[in-house]
Order: C-alpha cells, then sequence, then structure tokens
C-alpha cells in the first residue's frame, strides 16, 4: 500500500515498477518513491490507512494527561486530536488540517522534544521485561532438555554396565542386581547433587542479568488509607472458652488423655484436643437474644 | 416448629397429575388410608422404621462404627428425607448411602468392599448391586444435603462439659457416673428431631442436667456459677425452656408398631414399582450429561428389605 496516494499494490507489482527506478502509481499516475509503500496490517483498508494517519498525528500531538491542569481541558485536546485524525483519513478539509499541525507543532516543539523522550523511555523498560521473560523461557527449556538427556544417558549405561556383569561375571545374579541397585541409587544422588551445584553467574545479586541496559524510571507511588488492625471478634452465644494455652494451667489438662509420644512428635498437644472439646460444649449454649 | 410439619412439602414433589385424583384423607386413628399414596403420618412411619433399621445396622457394623459416624449417618437420613419423600427415593438403599457417605465424611476408612461384606444376608453378587446402587445415589444424596457435609454431633460438646465439669465443678465428685446415662439419652435424641432444631451444646447439656437429675444430684450450681448466668435470669429460664421442650420430643418417640409399618411398607412397594417405570427418576446427580448416561436398570427391584440384615 502506498503511503502517498493510498493505492494498493501487491509486492510482486511494486518490485516490477521499481524495478525502472522510480514509478508512477498504477491508479494515479502520481510519481512515487519505494519507501512510501508498507506492508497492510489490517483487511479494511480504510482501518490500515487511518492507524497510519493516526501514528504520524500522534507523533505530533503528543501531550499526556498530567500536562493539563483539568480533566475538561485533556478531553478537549484530545477532541482535536481525533478531529485532526477524522479530517485526513475521509479527506475533509485537508489543507488546513495541514496547516493547523504546523502551527501546533511551531507553537509546540520543545514539549513535543520532551515527551517523545518520556515515551521513549517506557517502550525501553516493556521491552526489557518481555526479553526478560523470553529469555527466562528459553533458559529454562534448554536446562530441562539437557536434564533429561543427560539422565537417559545414565540410565541406558546402567543398564549396559548390567548385562555386561551378567555376562561375564562369576559372581550370583542376586549380588549383581544388589550391585546394581546400589549403584544406580548412588547415580541419582549424584544427579541431584549437580542441579544443586549449578549456580548461574551471570546475575547481579538482585537478579539481573549483567549485559542487560537497566531504565531508571522510577516505580509508581500508590497512595492509600493506612490500613488499621482490628481483632477478630466471634460470636459464639456461649460462655467464654478459656484460651489453649491457659489450658493446663487451669486444669483441664488433668482430665484429657495425655499426649503418647508418638503424638507429641508429630504436633500434637493434649491442649489442642481439650480446647476443641471445650469449644464445642460451649458455642451456642446460650439461647438468642430475641 | 413441630417435627412433623417439616414433611408437609413432601408430598407435591411426586407425579404432578395423580395429586388431583386423591381427596385428602384424615384419619385419627394410625390406619392406612384408602389413598394411593403415603399420609403424613403413614410417611413417618416409615421414616423411624428404616432409621431404626439404619442403626441397627451401624450398630452390628464391623470393624465398629464410631458414634459420631452413626449421627452423623442418621443426620444426613433425617436431613434428605426433610427435603424429599420416601415415594420418591425408596429408604433403604438411602439409608445405606447415608452410612457410607458418613464413614467417608468421618474419615472412618472403610473400602467399599467391606462396606457392603456388612450386608449379611445377601451373596457376594447381590452386595455388589447393592454397592453400585450406593454409588449411584452418593451425589444426589450430597445435592439434596446442600453440601454440607459437616454434621457436629453432639458426642464432643458432652466430652467437653465432662471436661468442664471436673475442672471448675468440684461439688459433683464423679461426673464419670453421668457418662452412661447421658450417652443414652443421647442415642435417644438422635432418633428425634431434636438435632434439628437445638444446638448440639444445648442437646448435650440437657442430656448431662438429665442424667444427674435421674442420679439424685443438683446441677444448679453448675449452670448458675460456672456458667456465669446468675444474674442473668432470662437466659436461664429459656435455656430450662429449651430443655423442657427437648425432653418431651424424646418422650414422645416410640418406635411404630410392626403391622403398620408392614401396611405402609407394602403401600410404599407398590407406589415405586408403579410410578418408578413413567416418572423421570432423577436417581443420578449427573444424569444431564448424556456421555455419562448408563442402560436403565432393570434389576433394580430385585432384592428386597428382608435381605438386608
Amino acid at each position: 500500500m502506498s503511503g502517498l496516494t493510498r493505492s494498493w499494490i501487491c509486492e510482486n507489482c511494486v518490485e516490477m515498477l521499481f524495478v525502472r527506478g522510480s514509478g508512477n502509481c498504477v491508479q494515479c499516475e502520481t510519481p512515487l518513491r519505494k519507501s512510501n509503500f508498507r506492508v497492510q496490517l489490517f483487511e479494511d483498508p480504510t482501518v490500515d490507512k487511518e492507524v497510519e494517519i493516526r501514528k504520524k498525528v500522534l507523533k505530533i500531538y503528543n501531550k499526556r494527561d498530567f500536562d493539563f491542569p483539568s480533566l475538561r481541558e485533556y478531553n478537549d485536546y484530545l477532541e482535536r486530536v481525533e478531529d485532526v485524525v477524522s479530517n485526513l483519513t475521509n479527506n475533509i478539509d485537508v489543507e488546513n488540517t495541514k496547516l493547523q499541525m504546523e502551527q501546533y507543532q511551531r507553537e509546540n516543539r520543545d514539549l513535543i522534544q520532551k515527551n517523545k523522550v518520556k515515551l521513549t523511555r517506557e517502550q525501553e523498560e516493556v521491552e526489557e521485561l518481555l526479553l526478560l521473560e523470553k529469555q527466562g523461557n528459553e533458559q529454562r527449556r534448554l536446562e530441562l532438555l539437557q536434564e533429561e538427556q543427560r539422565q537417559l544417558q545414565a540410565k541406558r549405561k546402567n543398564k549396559q554396565a548390567l548385562l555386561d556383569e551378567l555376562e561375564h561375571s562369576q559372581l550370583p545374579a542376586t549380588m549383581l542386581l544388589a550391585q546394581h541397585k546400589v549403584r544406580a541409587a548412588k547415580l541419582e544422588t549424584q544427579i541431584e547433587q549437580q542441579k544443586q551445584a549449578v549456580k548461574p553467574t551471570s546475575l547481579f545479586s538482585t537478579g539481573i542479568n549483567m549485559r542487560q541496559t537497566v531504565s531508571l524510571q522510577p516505580p509508581p507511588r500508590i497512595e492509600e488509607v493506612l490500613y488499621q488492625y482490628k481483632p477478630v471478634h466471634v460470636e459464639t452465644y456461649g460462655p467464654p472458652v478459656p484460651e489453649l494455652e491457659l489450658l493446663s494451667r487451669l486444669g483441664y489438662l488433668n482430665h484429657v488423655r495425655a499426649a503418647m509420644p508418638q503424638d507429641t512428635a508429630g504436633g500434637y498437644t493434649s491442649a489442642l484436643a481439650c480446647h476443641r472439646a471445650i469449644q464445642d460444649a460451649f458455642s451456642g449454649l446460650f439461647p438468642l437474644k430475641r | 416448629m413441630i417435627p412433623q410439619s417439616n414433611r408437609t412439602s413432601t408430598k407435591g414433589r411426586l407425579c404432578d397429575g395423580v395429586l388431583d385424583l386423591v381427596p385428602p384423607v384424615r384419619l385419627n386413628k394410625l390406619a392406612v388410608s384408602e389413598s394411593k399414596l403415603l399420609e403424613r403420618h403413614e410417611e413417618d412411619v416409615i421414616f423411624r422404621h428404616y432409621e431404626k433399621r439404619m442403626v441397627d445396622f451401624c450398630n452390628a457394623f464391623k470393624p465398629v462404627m464410631p458414634k459420631s459416624v452413626v449421627g452423623t449417618a442418621i443426620m444426613y437420613f433425617r436431613r434428605f428425607y426433610l427435603n424429599n419423600s420416601t415415594m420418591e427415593y425408596h429408604p433403604r438403599i438411602i439409608m445405606l448411602t447415608c452410612a457410607y457417605l458418613s464413614c467417608k465424611v468421618d474419615e472412618f476408612n472403610v473400602s467399599s468392599t467391606q462396606f457392603v461384606g456388612n450386608l449379611l444376608q445377601e451373596t457376594p453378587a447381590g452386595q455388589e448391586m447393592v454397592l453400585e446402587q450406593i454409588l449411584e445415589y452418593e451425589l444426589l444424596l450430597i445435592q439434596q444435603l446442600n453440601f454440607h457435609l459437616v454434621v457436629h454431633t453432639p458426642y464432643r460438646p458432652m466430652e467437653g462439659l465432662l471436661i468442664d465439669l471436673k475442672t471448675r465443678f468440684p461439688t459433683l465428685e464423679n461426673p464419670e457416673s453421668l457418662r452412661k446415662n447421658a450417652d443414652d439419652f443421647l442415642t435417644q435424641a438422635a432418633m428425634t428431631d431434636a438435632g434439628l432444631l437445638f444446638p448440639p451444646s444445648q442437646i448435650a447439656l440437657t442430656a448431662i442436667l438429665n442424667s444427674a437429675s435421674r442420679a439424685g444430684l443438683s446441677m444448679e450450681s453448675y449452670l448458675t456459677e460456672c456458667l456465669q448466668l446468675k444474674e442473668d435470669k432470662e437466659t436461664l429460664s429459656k435455656m430450662y425452656e429449651s430443655m423442657r421442650r427437648m425432653k418431651t420430643l424424646l418422650k414422645k418417640y416410640e418406635l411404630p408398631k410392626p403391622e403398620d409399618v408392614n401396611a405402609c411398607k407394602k403401600k410404599l412397594e407398590r407406589i415405586h414399582a408403579e410410578f418408578s417405570s413413567t416418572s423421570n427418576k432423577r436417581k443420578r446427580g449427573y444424569e444431564e450429561d448424556s456421555h455419562l448416561a448408563k442402560e436403565p436398570r432393570l434389576t433394580e427391584e430385585e432384592w428386597t428389605d428382608e435381605d438386608l440384615l
């Protein structure tokens, strides 16, 4: 598609046209240069045309919401931008609109420059994150593949060794099998150790790659209401239950089955069962207040 | 809330057309009415009969079933028939499904073969069939219980109260002597609607106070001192009131007479035989999935009550 004349020509014809150096557009005979051609992205040619125009316009009209003192003015500015884009897309009043654009450009040259820089910085950040993600995925995939390969090879070697031994050695088969099992276990521990020993040395302690460019945008500030802790109060409709820790002092635990060593090893104390029984006994004991 | 009134909603559940033909016959004595469908009191007879069968089944279970499992099973049975009718789902299958589900929920580990192995009157093939039926109805049961599978039985509150008595109420010398009677009270209470009407801690307290008054011991001071109800006369009187109501509930319970049971059972079998083929029996909770549908079970009615226990 040609940016200048907005006409559509397939790639082959473009090539043919420019073999002779410069050519004229097939439909409207305007002299064209090859650089003006772009690949069509959208199915509807009007949409593509609009997208192109919008990109160009927004390069010039690139103010942001914090550049304006009020929301109303920002919205007015956006409306003006849309008007410009729609005029250019539908070929309404093209001359005037172009004049407007140039005027705006002249007036706000510095602001445009500043905003351009800001935009590029943000884009860089996003690209960095994407790159990081991709790299992480790639690394993980490669590592997994390598692991699998290694394990397969080790297993194959082991089996082969066992078969050879069964053939050639004088020891009985059971002993050989036992030896083989021991060797297999040793191999597995070796593999585990290897996995843990591999540490990438290309990262800083914070996890940033050594070769990476880091953008220095400050993180966005979020202001919120400070959190106030309110302890949870549960209405049990019954007499108050003593705390778990006080149960032994109050003498409750004398009447519960003591915890055996196996139970304490698992983290169980008799206070837990006692507390639960008392809780169940006391909750819901009093009738509802109507 | 009267227990009987909970079951009024069940009548409307069966095939819509049939009910218009049945005039509501209300008889005072427990005679079997002439209508085709079960009356409220007849359904009650059936319910109590099968509940007793379930309790006997659980008590004869090998390995020994803990009390909480039995309590949970009874509660499931009761809750299921709050919203469904015995005419729609026959109690003999539902009672086994309740017991099976409660074993699972209460973490009383019994394999399914072991479970049906307790059905002593059946051949192994018959036990297999029963197991299949149980598995079919399990999902439906869970659904009808509204997925509320945890049941708070009064057994643990009773333990808690005994512990509390031993710790804080030295006036009572041997609270352990109350345990047996309280246990009996709780087993009796499980067969009534007390579990649906009162919180389990109140049932446990009633059990203990009842047992104490039977032994001639006074526990007034426990209530006023330890439970800190000295100033709160209103709460105290309300508690006494609810305990009285619970005791009346227990006294009102009686096992249905065998002749009534047989009559009602015959009616029930007739209803099930007639309506099972015509009505849309939604016994599987997931029947909407067409690829899960199995062939209709023709052999379902073959095994009868006498095959159990």
